[in-house]
């Protein structure tokens, strides 16, 4: 370390608190978001694509001002849009299953536990697929840490249908698993 | 079936008004048969979320975010603020709006710190995990907190591979007074 130096005064300006909320949702949300799109049937690449432009929505919607109540749902709104305004991919979300890297879940088990695990996560694949749109498209926003107030946001029905449908999902699953 | 059972997923996901959750905590403690379903709607949540996270790993290996770069070099110029201060003085001090925002980037290096709350909500289990302690006393008197440099600057004011050394420092009641960056 040389002895070059710069003091600044604080507080910090509104750009740079800007800059924190927004890097920290960030970290919070980014993956949560890339699983919702991917899990909608968008690609690797359409995902982060969308993602990043969800970001720029928020530095943008940030620095006019923008309401910061009920950010997350926000977020997930711009990017459930994204996805849809890519409504080829959109679309192609029921047709195949996921190609998820199963080699990858069970690091450090053994053989035995490896396999089991496989096999589990494979009917979940087959499972996943019998859900109808608005019930995976719930469990998605759930297992992004999502409430239900703001599940219903991002998909514009009534909190009760979300609780309903959510319940019906984690069942339905439940039973095709036999976990 | 039970007549709880079609409130177990909300109660689960803690959606439930405080008196009903109450009252289907009480009940899952002496139903077996809830029990187990709790159990199995837990596990059918966490292998969905590990289902979907292998599909995003296969994907990502195939081509690297084109922004990857980007961010290690906002990693590798990342701040190092060393603060000093007593261990006495930590329960007084009250925390900044300032250095709460940053909160997910701040590095405790002492044994007994608490760890960073998480924003997203827990769900009830059946076996009520540990929480931390929130004991505030330190076993070292600094503190070492990792500020990635886009929390401080805006893109591209910094270099890639610079990093600072901050010097903060703090009056008696806690506030913080300065910021001198050395590189």
């Amino acid at each position: 370390m040389s002895g070059d130096s710069l003091s600044f005064p604080l507080p910090l300006t509104r750009f740079e608190a800007d800059s924190c909320e927004a890097t920290n949702l960030y970290r919070e949300l980014r993956k949560p978001l890339l699983r919702y799109l991917v899990c909608l049937g968008l690609s690797a690449d359409e995902a982060q694509d969308v993602v990043q432009d969800a970001f720029l929505s928020l530095h943008r919607h940030l620095a006019s001002d923008g309401s910061q109540e009920n950010i997350r749902s926000w977020l997930f709104r711009v990017a459930h849009n994204g996805a849809r305004n890519r409504q080829h991919s959109y679309d192609r979300r029921f047709g195949k299953p996921l190609d998820p890297d199963l080699d990858s879940i069970a690091d450090g088990a053994t053989p035995e536990q490896v396999v089991l695990e496989k096999e589990k996560l494979r009917r979940l694949g087959k499972a996943i697929l019998l859900l109808t749109e608005s019930e995976r498209e719930c469990l998605l926003l759930r297992a992004g840490g999502l409430r239900y107030r703001e599940i219903a946001e991002v998909l514009e029905i009534p909190t009760s249908t979300v609780g309903d449908t959510v319940d019906r999902a984690i069942k339905k699953l439940a039973e095709k698993c036999n976990v | 079936m039970c007549d709880f059972s079609g409130r177990l997923v909300a109660w689960m996901d803690r959606e439930l008004p405080d008196n009903e959750a109450a009252d289907v905590e009480r009940h899952v403690r002496d139903c077996l048969e809830c029990r187990r379903r709790v159990d199995a709607y837990e596990k059918v949540s966490r292998a969905f979320v590990a289902y979907f996270d292998a599909a995003i790993g296969e994907k990502r290996r195939r081509r690297l975010p084109r922004w990857l770069p980007v961010l290690l070099s906002g990693a590798a110029a990342a701040a190092v603020l060393l603060l000093v201060f007593q261990p006495a003085n930590i329960e007084q001090i009250p925390v900044q709006p300032r250095v709460a925002d940053a909160a997910p980037a701040v590095v405790l290096e002492t044994e007994t710190a608490p760890r960073p709350v998480k924003k997203v909500h827990r769900r009830h289990v059946i076996a009520p995990t540990k929480t931390p302690s929130t004991n505030w006393a330190l076993a070292e008197p600094s503190i070492q907190i990792a500020i990635p440099v886009e929390a401080i600057f805006p893109p591209g004011a910094v270099p890639e591979g610079i990093t600072f050394i901050a010097d903060l420092s703090m009056a008696a009641d806690g506030s913080v007074q300065g910021l001198r960056l050395q590189q």
